[in-house]
């Protein structure tokens, strides 16, 4: 069932001889979101430049489906549907004839596909003008029916709700994680918006400088908390904690430090007061995405 | 395939090209017949005036050239070379007088591969350029190449449907060029002239015409020679502008470089004739129309089949490297 969609194994790539992206590997299974995180000159558009073909890896495949894009591009292509870098079309047709040549590019679209897709954006008002004539909010909604029209298993977008209000960005979302409960479809976004990957992903990849630094499960994340204990004999508590969880703690001090699943605190300070310990003070922290996005990319900074 | 290239020539039509390119056309072929018109009348009136007579009759204007040209010729002070071609156009005025054909008089026919004759230096390869320098370097500056290129065709193909569209569009355009200075110059001259006969293969061996050389035919068989060969440069140039679109990012320097090479090229002919590498630079073997009337050379060496396949060479080459640059580029825009 959970069949990867989207394979990227050690993806390299050099620029006038300067390594822009170093040893990038992650997948996708099917129907799931996976938000590639980082910020702002990070690699995340090269690395997406790469995955739809449009720039050749230094080093490295992409598999999408089970077919190299290497060795099959078409076959690689016709799974994929993509934005990268804000939707440009062709300003002197109007979308629906956009839709209508991109689309006649991909095996057995029909115009049915095309009605619906242009439907399920939401578009059938406006879709007959010219391309000229949209706001940035309509165009993104074609470009997204542009994605859509041959029906593919893995969807990318790139930084897609750039330029969009808050309405925009909301239904955008909203279509998105539709389209993925109901057809199956995989999506890989990037951003560097945190709280947009926090509310549609299910998955994160967070890349800086070329490397990825972290994959993790959203829920994940958000789960993990930062514990703090005041205790009596801080060696011995975290001589305990370490047999009888394996967590690992640092001495801090107020206390002791630990990541910890918030499912797992009572029963930590359960086992500690059983032990004979006399805690004076328990403290977490919730941690966000954001900290852990910040923790990871603030290390070295520019 | 014939899908894209629809999608190809679809994306030419839409952009209006073709439009700017007739309306170009139509400006200058009412302007040149109109000029031509104008000068026509204006000799058979000086004509009139000086003679007195009231029938205009070609051959005695053509004899009182021909006697002018004579006597300029034996004038003893002007230079060996233009005494040359002074002798050059007596025995083809001659010849026409000979053999009752009319020089004098203009007929859409004569004016349109006039026209074309004039126009493939320059005027010519600029529509072309017009047309096609946008082809892949617009797809580019406009972004669109990430749609173009993120579908399930490979780039060989993408490629391939623009050149077939690009041809396409080209020979539509020798076309529009033919029918519309035939029409728009049958309107002023209003004689049609397509059967009268016209001397081609001239060709002048030392100092003398050579007539075994000389072919009779119709003004029309004429015009098709001059267009086929028109048509011939243009596909050329459109090859040529392929490669440049495909190498820049920018229409507006596509259309720049292929500008400043054809009209220095033409300066290059003129100042450099005697370097010899000269003769292998596509502009100066663009003239292809004048090798018909025998006596023309521009670099010495060349001839109508060394142009030809210069010409081609240059064509090959560039569609080669179109293809190879197109395949490997990493589209960064």
């Amino acid at each position: 069932m959970h069949t990867s969609v989207l394979t990227v194994s050690h993806l390299k790539k050099d620029i006038k001889k300067k390594t822009i992206i170093h040893d990038v590997s992650f997948d996708i299974k099917e129907g799931e979101i996976l938000g590639f995180l980082g910020p702002n000159g990070s690699g995340k558009t090269t690395t997406l430049r790469m995955i739809v073909g449009l720039s050749r890896p230094t080093a490295g495949d992409v598999e999408i489906c089970g077919y190299s894009l290497k060795k099959n591009f078409v076959q690689a292509m016709s799974q994929v549907g993509c934005i990268i870098e804000g939707p440009d079309l062709y300003g002197y047709m109007s979308g629906y004839k956009n839709l209508e040549l991109l689309g006649s590019m991909s095996q057995g679209v029909t115009k049915e596909d095309i009605d619906s897709t242009v439907k399920l954006v939401g578009m059938e008002n406006r879709i007959h003008d010219k391309v000229d004539v949209y706001s940035m909010g309509m165009k993104q909604r074609i470009g997204l029916a542009q994605a859509l029209i041959h029906k593919p298993k893995l969807l990318i977008l790139d930084e897609p709700t750039n330029g969009l209000d808050p309405q925009g960005i909301h239904e955008f979302r909203e279509i998105v994680k539709r389209l993925a409960r109901e057809r199956g479809l995989s999506v890989l976004i990037s951003s560097h918006l945190i709280s947009e990957v926090q509310l549609m992903c299910d998955r994160v990849s967070i890349i800086n400088k070329g490397h990825i630094i972290q994959n993790a499960d959203i829920k994940d994340i958000l789960a993990t908390g930062e514990a703090v204990w005041t205790v009596n004999e801080p060696e011995k508590a975290q001589q305990l904690i370490k047999d009888r969880f394996g967590l690992e703690t640092t001495r801090a001090p107020e206390g002791l430090k630990a990541l910890v699943d918030m499912d797992t605190l009572p029963a930590i300070n359960k086992t500690l007061i059983e032990a004979g310990f006399e805690i004076s003070f328990v403290d977490n922290k919730k941690r966000t995405l954001e900290d852990l996005f910040l923790e990871l990319t603030e290390k070295d900074k520019i | 395939m014939i899908k894209l290239t629809q999608n190809e020539i679809l994306k030419i039509l839409l952009k209006k090209k073709l439009f700017l390119i007739l309306l170009l056309l139509l400006i200058f072929v009412s302007l040149f017949s109109y000029g031509q018109q104008f000068a026509y009348e204006r000799t058979v009136q000086q004509f009139e005036a000086e003679t007195g007579e009231m029938d205009f009759d070609w051959r005695v204007l053509a004899s009182q050239r021909l006697e002018d040209l004579e006597s300029r010729s034996d004038n003893e002070f002007i230079p060996e070379g233009v005494r040359a071609s002074f002798d050059r156009e007596i025995q083809q005025l001659s010849y026409f007088i000979d053999n009752d054909i009319n020089p004098i008089t203009p007929t859409a026919f004569g004016f349109n591969a006039e026209f074309a004759e004039q126009g493939i230096g320059l005027f010519i390869p600029l529509l072309v350029v017009i047309l096609a320098a946008d082809l892949v370097s617009g797809e580019f500056s406009k972004k669109t190449a990430k749609m173009l290129l993120t579908r399930a065709v490979p780039r060989w193909k993408i490629l391939l449907s623009k050149y077939l569209a690009l041809l396409m569009m080209t020979t539509l355009l020798i076309f529009m060029v033919a029918v519309l200075s035939t029409l728009v110059s049958f309107l002023f001259f209003g004689e049609l002239g397509a059967g009268e006969p016209v001397i081609t293969g001239f060709s002048v061996f030392e100092g003398t015409l050579v007539s075994d050389s000389t072919i009779l035919i119709s003004r029309f068989q004429f015009s098709v020679l001059v267009y086929s060969l028109v048509w011939f440069v243009s596909v050329i140039i459109a090859s040529i502008t392929l490669l440049v679109s495909v190498a820049v990012e920018s229409s507006s320097s596509a259309i720049g470089i292929l500008m400043a090479s054809i009209i220095g090229g033409q300066f290059l002919q003129f100042f450099l004739a005697d370097w010899e590498l000269v003769k292998y630079f596509f502009v100066t073997n663009l003239d292809l129309p004048s090798y018909l009337t025998g006596s023309y050379q521009p670099v010495e060496g060349m001839n109508l089949s060394f142009s030809i396949l210069t010409l081609a060479a240059w064509g090959g080459l560039s569609l080669l490297i179109s293809f190879i640059l197109f395949n490997r580029r990493d589209v960064l825009v």
